[in-house]
């Protein structure tokens, strides 16, 4: 990174404005703009879309199928995942976006349910870790969480296990210690089993390929 | 939670507009901070006004003219990834990278974090009175409070401190604000200073910035000569966690090799992100040398106010903006 540091770009005589025009993102720009001014002149008259503050129809895609639900808008993602859909592999814990027990993957990404609201992943791909793998066809990391024990009450497990699948998925066999260790900053187990679980995603990464 | 209405704005026009008219509406982005405080009941809006919808307002880009655009819902995991920011805005990547965890990262937005209330527990808890929430005295101050996290600067009448991390890097590049009005035009927030407000009675926000204002993007422009860039922050623990104290720091120097001018800002010191001028006039003159950055840590913390349990802060922000000026001049 200290390559590209301004400082140095500045130093080849390679100024922002010099990249800006080689590029050219100005079309891009503009093309924004444009945009956004159309649908603002569209939409002037009918408002903006309201929903609540009682039930409304939430259809979300959850695990690859479509799954219609009535809620609040104030329910949160995991409460209704939990609740209405019975996927109950991500934990309310915390339920403040410190523990990490309700990880799942919005449009591929780990978040914590907790602090998604229902009404908001409508239209986005939701994954739990009841998509990851099936009972008789476990995700590589689901794997291997068993063969290297890396549980004991089990409770954090469903969230370290989304957040030790998405750094296989994003750096498969390249996958270090240090980037496992980052993806699972956001995952607290009680237990103390963080060493098995670094472990188990880097065997998993093993026979992985990015975006597996 | 209290139950609200959930409004779809589909641009920062429309959330700005809808919050006008509203006036007990709140603007929604990632929800990590703000959920939290509905959840506690610290916040009970009848209406979010989300940006979940809205286009286009999470782009990363050049402007034509070399100033670099953020849209204000960039969440923190693009700003530690995005090439265009670890190229041309290395600090901001940097504290990015260091924030939170991932699963924060993907949901918080650039808007998001400048707008967080401060993590002050007593704030937090709705069974303690609190200055921000409209009490009388900050329980921080009183006999017995917990001052452990508290501000050590302009914290006379409220001893809270600003968590985010962002924002004193994007004081250090003379970050520019682009506001949605409630009428629908754009403005600029003409210096980053002029974006906060210290802490009364009753006001929650730190921004200084009218009901029905939307961030729509920070601007950070360009310069014509070299910059020297340097970031730096203390924390408890290596993973997930706030910073106790973070710093950072931009300067130039001159023909003969001496800073010609600097700009130092602090986060979690004070109500607000906070700017150094002291240190920034010690270091003006003076080749980037060990003495020179303990002169400028010695000025920084000089008129430092702090609580019986915060006097550990003055150190570590002098240690902090020691750090950061080493990372500048490495980088260079």
């Amino acid at each position: 990174m200290s390559d590209d540091a301004p400082q140095d770009a500045a130093a080849r005589g390679l100024t922002r404005r010099a990249l800006f025009k080689g590029a050219g993102a100005a079309a891009a720009a503009g093309a924004v703009f444009r945009s956004l001014d159309a649908a603002a002149k569209d939409d002037a008259a009918a408002g903006p879309p309201v929903q609540g503050p009682g039930k409304t129809a939430v259809t979300l895609q959850v695990n690859g199928t479509e799954r219609k639900v009535e809620a609040e808008p104030r329910e949160t993602l995991l409460q209704v995942l939990r609740l209405p859909l019975d996927l109950t592999g991500a934990k309310p814990v915390c339920d403040r976006g410190q523990c990490g027990a309700c990880t799942v993957w919005l449009d591929g990404e780990p978040v914590y349910a907790c602090n998604v609201l229902a009404v908001e992943a409508e239209g986005r791909k939701v994954t739990t870790v009841e998509g990851l793998g099936a009972p008789d066809d476990l995700h590589a990391v689901q794997d291997a969480f068993v063969q290297k024990d890396a549980l004991q009450c089990g409770f954090c497990t469903p969230g370290l296990v989304m957040s030790a699948a998405w750094a296989v998925e994003q750096h498969g066999e390249d996958l270090t210690e240090e980037q496992a260790r980052e993806a699972c900053a956001g995952n607290l187990c009680r237990c103390g089993t963080y060493p098995h679980v670094l472990e188990a995603a880097l065997a998993a990464a093993k026979h992985a390929k990015k975006g597996d | 939670m209290k139950a609200f209405t959930f409004v779809r704005a589909r641009s920062a026009e429309e959330a700005a507009k809808t919050l006008g008219d509203s006036k007990t509406g709140l603007l929604h982005s990632g929800g990590c901070d703000l959920l939290d405080r509905m959840k506690e009941r610290v916040a009970e809006p009848d209406m979010l006004v989300s940006l979940c919808d809205a286009e286009g307002l999470s782009d990363i880009r050049l402007e034509e003219d070399g100033s670099i655009w953020v849209g204000a819902r960039a969440t923190l995991a693009r700003l530690a990834e995005a090439s265009l920011v670890q190229r041309f805005l290395p600090t901001l990547s940097e504290a990015a990278a260091l924030a939170a965890s991932p699963q924060l990262r993907h949901r918080a937005t650039i808007g998001g974090n400048l707008a967080q209330h401060t993590r002050c527990g007593y704030y937090r808890h709705k069974s303690f009175p609190c200055l921000k929430r409209g009490g009388d005295s900050c329980p921080v101050r009183a006999e017995g409070g917990v001052q452990e996290m508290a501000g050590i600067f302009d914290n006379e009448t409220c001893a809270s401190a600003h968590p985010s991390s962002i924002a004193p890097v994007l004081g250090s590049l003379d970050a520019e604000l682009v506001i949605r009005n409630a009428d629908g035009r754009q403005a600029f927030v003409p210096s980053f200073e002029s974006l906060w407000a210290s802490p009364k009675k009753g006001r929650a926000s730190d921004l200084a910035l009218a009901a029905g204002d939307v961030i729509e993007a920070v601007r950070i422009p360009a310069r014509d000569t070299k910059q020297f860039v340097g970031y730096a922050e203390i924390r408890q623990r290596k993973a997930f966690d706030w910073a106790l104290v973070s710093c950072a720091v931009r300067y130039e120097m001159d023909a003969d090799g001496k800073i010609a001018q600097a700009s130092v800002w602090y986060g979690s010191v004070a109500p607000t992100p906070w700017r150094a001028g002291a240190a920034e006039s010690a270091l003006r003159g003076k080749a980037c040398t060990d003495e020179t950055a303990r002169t400028a840590a010695e000025q920084a913390l000089a008129d430092a106010t702090p609580l019986a349990g915060t006097t550990y802060k003055v150190q570590l922000a002098k240690v902090a903006l020691k750090r950061a000026l080493a990372a500048a001049r490495e980088r260079a």
